[in-house]
């Protein structure tokens, strides 16, 4: 079996690539913190580790998937950003997260703005959403400055009532 | 790294999205209530593809074990190594229903211990298995594992049987 190519893209300040097993430390610290309380968390190590597994399974299941946000200077681990459509997803969704002492400096917005390029210009989907919980003000606000729209609710079994936000496909910050 | 083993009866192979029905089909029936099923269909998936991509990340992972002949996934057996447990797994989901008593399960299972004893060069095998779990105890103990009670445990908030196996003496 042939490994699915995961692409790397790079940004000013960021490189979007494969999750890696050192990686873990980040990730794990990240999905036990109160921060994943409105998608099921916090989550234990055990949990943690089958998530960063399942990133990359993701791709292997769907062709494209989330990336591992890092440092473009020391390879740092600061989130994730990618497209997520597991069993259950109403669409393929643009999801983003950063890590604590990775928030507030727009590393979020960078990732998101070339992930969605990619999905665009490589995998040319459609307007993509993202279902962000209204509680999630920072995730609001980063919708907004994407310039998505608000699109009704999505009612997920787990997660309950999410807000859609619908990207445009014109609108494309140089 | 090798990514399939030949067995008498059983090839194992690299797991892949051809295996997800059967995956799904397990996970979401009481035969996953030894891990802690029956899932949901999104933490089926989940779980699915966390075991493509522990080979992503390590080049090895849980083997989906197939009867020669026949490509369907009838179990995964194989190593599970989060960095954070003290010894490495062997662990083993037996998918198909109609197994018991053919001896599938062990000789899937041998073939992935001698496999990380002679390839992944490992120190130690342990099958961590939840109390109660009476078909995995006899398989452990089928394959010539022994309770440890006093192995370090992995799960900090949940009591887990540590079966040992005993690595072979090296052949000259």
């Amino acid at each position: 079996m042939i490994p699915v190519l995961i692409p790397v893209l790079t940004t000013d300040r960021l490189t979007l690539r494969a999750p890696r097993i050192e990686d873990f430390a980040a990730y794990a610290g990240f999905r036990a913190s109160p921060r994943t309380v409105t998608v099921g968390g916090p989550f234990n190590e055990r949990e943690a580790f089958q998530q960063l597994c399942a990133i990359l399974g993701h791709w292997h299941l769907r062709g494209f998937g989330r990336w591992m946000i890092a440092d473009r200077d020391t390879d740092a681990p600061m989130g994730i950003v990618g497209l997520y459509y597991p069993e259950g997803w109403p669409e393929p969704e643009l999801a983003w997260s950063v890590f604590d002492g990775a928030e507030g400096k727009g590393i979020a917005y960078e990732a998101a703005l070339a992930a969605r390029a990619h999905a665009y210009d490589a995998l040319h989907m459609p307007p993509l959403a993202s279902l962000v919980d209204p509680s999630n003000a920072r995730s609001v606000a980063l919708a907004r400055r994407m310039g998505c729209t608000p699109e009704g609710t999505y009612d997920h079994p787990d997660h309950g009532t999410l807000h859609i936000w619908r990207h445009s496909k014109e609108e494309r910050p140089s | 790294m090798s990514e399939m083993i030949h067995t008498r009866r059983l090839i194992l192979r690299r797991p892949a999205p051809c295996d997800w029905e059967a995956a799904r089909a397990f996970s979401m029936s009481e035969r996953s209530a030894g891990l802690g099923g029956p899932h949901t269909l999104g933490k089926s998936w989940r779980t699915f593809a966390s075991e493509l991509g522990h080979w992503e990340i390590f080049g090895y992972g849980m083997w989906a074990v197939t009867l020669r002949g026949e490509d369907t996934a009838i179990g995964l057996v194989g190593p599970w190594t989060p960095p954070d447990w003290p010894e490495t797994e062997i662990g083993w989901m037996i998918l198909a229903d109609d197994l018991e008593g053919t001896g599938i399960a062990t000789e899937a299972a041998k073939a992935a211990i001698t496999h990380a004893w002679d390839v992944l060069k490992w120190d130690t095998i342990v099958n961590y298995i939840a109390p109660g779990n009476t078909r995995s105890i006899r398989l452990a103990e089928k394959l010539g594992a022994v309770l440890d009670p006093d192995a370090p445990q992995p799960k900090p908030d949940e009591h887990t049987l540590v079966y040992r196996h005993t690595k072979p003496e090296a052949e000259a």
